[in-house]
């Protein structure tokens, strides 16, 4: 528990000497991760489920070759193209927007700076110690995010077309 | 007009003159009429003049014993000063010492009280200062008047300090103490944040704040009054502000939460120099205001997008689960061709679909380039605000180089907040858009790829 308690402690620490937009980028990785969870579960728990049902489907219908049966192929794959592309395009977008938002604390953290410079004189650097502080750790932990969701998301999206091709494979028209 | 006349003046005295010598010139020539009688006058001349220097001279010697007294008397003069000199002399070096004595008298009988005298002069100084800044004297004013008067005498070496004056110190310095242990209300005339005067209940919280009708007040100590800051904290901070003023004390002790600045007010007004919110966005300058309507215009866009997107996916979703299309969605209007189209043979009915597909399609992705566009133009326009800020920054330092700081602010002020616009408007563009593509890319997904195959299902299930 008193382990938790410092732990938390030093989060909280952190955030405020990164301010506001440290924030907003916590929550963003935050909200990336749950949604990579999320496709993560998908992918190795809820689709093999829907897959082999489809593919049942598929094998239990007698016309395999009209038109019909091209038309109903082709929406079935598509579903679960669409299933498997759910999110994937937030996830990536948010990967975007760590580093912008990470930008965006430089810019508010120099901005501090350059208000203590214009109350106080350029004399004074350590009071623009907290003005430096998150001008930087927003930059970095921008990059962070951006860089552990970077590999996820390209994984992802390889997953989806492979998966696709395989569907697409084991759902065979015949002539 | 007057020169002319002072000239004239001149002239006519210069012509005086020369005819005054020219008649002595005259009246010589006369006497002597011809050279030998002027010889004859000059000899009789230098008679006159012997029998004169003869004469001169008798007198002379006359007077020559009355010379010899008058030198007498000057050298005695001069010898009774010098005496006198001397004298003076001696009697200022015997005074001298005798100072020098009776200081050394004064300093050993003085012994630690001079010690105390000069603690006494320094505590005056300080407390005089800290009064000024102290709230306390808003409530109590008047106080350093006496202590800058006693400060300057005992400045002076030869006052000394009484006791009462000494020990008016000590209650100064027990009543400012006991004082600030103190949350007191005193009724005084406030400069409110408009310029008028106002008498007011203020609280004050002992050397720390002073608070009235629920605001926060500074006290200037050049003119002795209160005045109400011109910019109040935030309104978590001002609330306690209101709970103080709200307290009502004379129904016992009460106890209200306060965030009183412990600093005695050099932060709170640090504070009416911190620009707000409205400020930042007017440093940006006219690019600012530019990022900022195109950002409004881009979320009035996306807020209607996102309305007609998702009524247009509810009735799509509904559509999938009847089994009559209806004309009031995409997806109703795709199916109607194969109810329209009963008897055609598969190409042409594929024909028919997509040609249907192609009509909805546009509706479905029509302004969402525009909100691309925005996430992506927003940055840049803060990239140009940047470097126009960055140009006035430069055309501050030619004009008055880089010595002072605060010369530059403006411009590097102007560059960081486009930035900051630029991006406050990006960001959430590009996560709208993400969002607002995925979305009709969702349906149209649904027109192409499974309006065949959902015509296929249903003619099967019919069927």
């Amino acid at each position: 528990m008193i382990i938790f308690i410092e732990m938390m402690n030093s989060i909280s620490a952190f955030l405020d000497t990164g301010g506001q937009v440290l924030t907003v980028i916590a929550g963003v990785i935050c909200l990336m991760w749950l949604l990579i969870f999320e496709r993560l579960f998908f992918f190795l728990k809820t689709y093999n489920g829907i897959k082999k049902s489809v593919i049942a489907n598929w094998q239990a219908r007698a016309d395999k070759s009209s038109w019909h049966a091209e038309q109903i192929r082709i929406a079935q794959v598509s579903r679960l193209t669409e299933m498997l592309n759910q999110n994937v395009a937030l996830i990536q977008s948010l990967v975007v927007l760590c580093p912008l938002l990470g930008l965006l604390g430089t810019v508010t953290g120099m901005i501090q700076v350059f208000d203590v410079m214009a109350i106080s004189g350029s004399g004074n650097a350590r009071s623009m110690a907290s003005g430096v502080s998150r001008a930087t750790i927003p930059t970095m932990a921008g990059m962070v995010g951006s860089l552990s969701g970077v590999f996820v998301v390209t994984w992802l999206q390889r997953k989806t077309k492979r998966r696709t091709e395989q569907l697409e494979d084991s759902l065979v028209l015949q002539h | 007009m007057k020169s002319l006349n002072r000239v004239k003046q001149h002239v006519s005295t210069f012509l005086a003159a020369v005819t005054l010598t020219s008649a002595a010139f005259a009246a010589n020539a006369q006497e002597a009429t011809s050279l030998d009688q002027l010889l004859e006058q000059l000899a009789q001349g230098k008679v006159a003049q012997t029998q004169q220097n003869k004469q001169r001279e008798a007198d002379f010697m006359a007077r020559k014993s009355e010379q010899d007294q008058l030198l007498a008397n000057a050298t005695n003069e001069r010898d009774n000063q010098i005496k006198l000199s001397t004298e003076l002399e001696a009697s200022f070096q015997n005074n001298e010492i005798e100072l020098a004595n009776r200081q050394d008298a004064l300093n050993k009988r003085l012994g630690e009280l001079k010690e105390l005298f000069g603690v006494l002069q320094q505590v005056a100084g300080d407390t005089k200062s800290k009064f000024q800044n102290s709230v306390i004297s808003a409530q109590i004013p008047g106080r350093e008047a006496f202590l800058d008067e006693f400060a300057q005498s005992m400045g002076s070496s030869s006052k000394l300090a009484s006791i009462e004056e000494i020990e008016k110190i000590w209650f100064e310095l027990q009543r400012e103490m006991t004082e600030s242990a103190k949350v007191v209300r005193f009724d005084r005339e406030v400069v409110l944040a408009d310029g008028s005067k106002q008498t007011a209940t203020v609280t004050r919280i002992g050397n720390f704040n002073l608070v009235a009708n629920n605001k926060y007040l500074e006290f200037i100590s050049e003119t002795g009054s209160v005045a109400e800051l011109i910019r109040q904290p935030s309104g978590r901070y001002l609330g306690t502000a209101a709970d103080m003023t709200a307290a009502n004390p004379s129904q016992g002790t009460q106890q209200v939460a306060f965030a009183l600045d412990p600093t005695g007010g050099s932060i709170l007004s640090l504070l009416v120099q911190a620009p707000d919110t409205q400020e930042r966005v007017d440093q940006g300058g006219p690019v600012g205001y530019v990022i900022l309507a195109i950002g409004a215009i881009g979320l009035l866009i996306a807020l209607e997008r996102f309305i007609a997107l998702f009524l247009v996916g509810n009735k799509v979703n509904r559509q999938l689960k009847t089994a009559t299309p209806s004309n009031d969605n995409p997806l109703g209007r795709v199916l109607m061709a194969k109810e329209e189209y009963k008897d055609v043979d598969v190409e042409t009915l594929e024909l028919k679909l997509s040609e249907r597909i192609l009509k909805e399609v546009p509706q479905l992705t029509s302004r969402l380039t525009m909100i691309k566009i925005i996430s992506v133009v927003a940055p840049l326009i803060g990239l140009l605000g940047t470097v126009t800020g960055m140009i006035n920054t430069f055309q501050a330092i030619t004009l008055f180089g880089t010595g002072d700081p605060k010369l530059m602010a403006g411009g590097i002020s102007q560059a960081l907040v486009t930035t900051v616009l630029g991006l406050v408007v990006a960001i959430p563009m590009v996560f709208i858009s993400t969002i607002l593509t995925t979305r009709s890319r969702g349906i149209i997904n649904i027109l192409q790829q499974q309006s065949a195959g959902i015509v296929a299902e249903r003619a099967e299930k019919g069927a």
